[in-house]
């Protein structure tokens, strides 16, 4: 074999690579990013067994996030637009994963920054995942949104994508329901689990 | 000067060689520019997103793996083209979709961040260093297809609503097309200013050369004036 067949070969071979390795990789990213975390189980209503304050005639709005999620800074981002966006009388709640044998300061990520900052929202720390266990989510990112009466109107997530901040049907239905006051809204949540099969199970 | 078909031709042979000398400057510079791109890649994934987690338990994030081996795939061809077979067409157009592929791929690291978009905008930029307009149309069909083909497999990608009007895909391609007017146009400019300094430079050699032969046909008669004399 000669070296310029030898040459011909290689370039042959790479360009079957080429084309093989971004169908799998462009595919792979479709798959990763579409693809949505495990959905709350809610029976409706405010969880009595919660820890989390309800604002007496108040809206609340409580999202669930790991602070290591890096999905989970696109789930913040879109908060802080719903903050922002939603009436007056939504109470926001941020509740930031730890767990009980974590170092200090393990919470304190970016993700968790951009919580604290979010306009007059509460941000409580969830040893364990206990507390998103208690409103039935596993999946950080998952929003709730009850109304003044403590019923469920808003189950989802916020972002369109895996980690894709950007104009989307869970925030659009978030901002609209807590405007009018009225009507229901679900959206696939996509995010990092929230705790382990043990810590859930516990 | 009235341009001779000596002269036309020996323009069009200089042209050529300047234009292959550009061809393969160019491919070297994005061979370095996806090698570059691909530590890039690497660098954002494990910047932005280093590990999947599940409670306190993480695994390597997918987009690490993507950035490696993804990144490494498309790379891999136009760098060895670039390497063995610069300054030809098949290389410049390999390079221009894969230097598109690359923009895709970063901008899906950077989780659609709309600031990485920009990458596309100065890839194109870049490709019209070959003064080829048909490399523009290469990565202008490359990008819009992934563009095209992502609004209707999964149209919250590209617009955030899942619903969107036929025409918001002409609004964004719309920017692309902008900026290609005036890159394909400085591209047949460019090509017109090689033509121009190639002609005149085949004019001068070709007075050059008429000027050697008069010079070389006087001194034969004068010779021969001495040799009668």
């Amino acid at each position: 074999m000669t070296k310029r067949t030898l040459l011909a070969v290689a370039i042959g071979l790479a360009a079957v690579v080429w084309c093989g390795t971004i169908a799998m990789a462009f595919n792979a990213i479709r798959r990763f990013e579409t693809t949505p975390g495990a959905a709350a189980k809610t029976n409706g209503v405010w969880p009595a067994a919660s820890r989390v304050a309800r604002t007496p005639g108040s809206w609340s709005l409580v999202m669930l996030v790991h602070p290591h999620c890096s999905c989970s800074r696109a789930s913040v981002q879109e908060l802080a637009a719903i903050v922002e966006a939603a009436p007056r009388h939504v109470q926001t709640n941020v509740l930031v994963y730890r767990p009980h044998d974590a170092k200090r300061g393990w919470e304190q990520t970016e993700v968790y920054h951009a919580a604290t900052r979010l306009r007059g929202a509460r941000v409580v720390i969830d040893t364990d995942g206990a507390e998103a266990a208690v409103f039935g989510g596993f999946t950080s990112g998952q929003t709730f949104l009850y109304d003044d009466e403590g019923r469920l109107r808003f189950s989802g997530g916020v972002t369109s994508l895996r980690g894709h901040a950007g104009l989307n049907g869970g925030r659009a239905d978030v901002i609209r329901i807590a405007k009018q006051r009225d009507g229901k809204g679900t959206h696939p949540v996509f995010g990092c689990a929230i705790s382990t099969t043990k810590e859930t199970t516990r | 000067m009235n341009t001779t078909p000596e002269v036309a031709a020996r323009a069009t042979e200089l042209r050529e060689e300047q234009a292959l000398l550009r061809y393969k400057k160019v491919d070297r510079m994005f061979a370095v520019l996806l090698g570059v791109q691909y530590v890039a890649g690497i660098a954002a994934a494990l910047a932005v997103s280093p590990y999947a987690w599940a409670g306190k338990e993480r695994v390597l994030h997918m987009h690490v793996w993507v950035a490696i081996l993804g990144g490494a795939g498309i790379t891999l061809l136009p760098v060895l083209l670039a390497l063995f077979r610069p300054g030809t067409a098949l290389t410049r157009h390999v390079i221009a979709a894969s230097q598109m592929l690359s923009s895709a791929l970063l901008i899906h690291l950077m989780g659609g961040r709309i600031e990485t978009h920009f990458h596309v905008f100065g890839s194109l930029a870049f490709l019209a260093f070959y003064l080829d307009w048909r490399v523009i149309l290469t990565a202008t069909v490359v990008v819009a297809s992934d563009h095209f083909a992502r609004g209707i497999l999964w149209p919250e990608s590209v617009y955030g609503i899942a619903n969107p009007e036929w025409w918001r895909f002409l609004e964004h391609a719309g920017w692309v097309v902008f900026e290609d007017i005036f890159l394909v146009w400085s591209c047949i400019f460019g090509q017109r200013e090689l033509q121009a300094a190639a002609t005149r430079q085949a004019e001068i050699e070709y007075l050059s050369e008429q000027e050697q032969l008069k010079s070389a046909a006087l001194e034969m008669a004068l010779a021969e004036m001495q040799e009668t004399a």
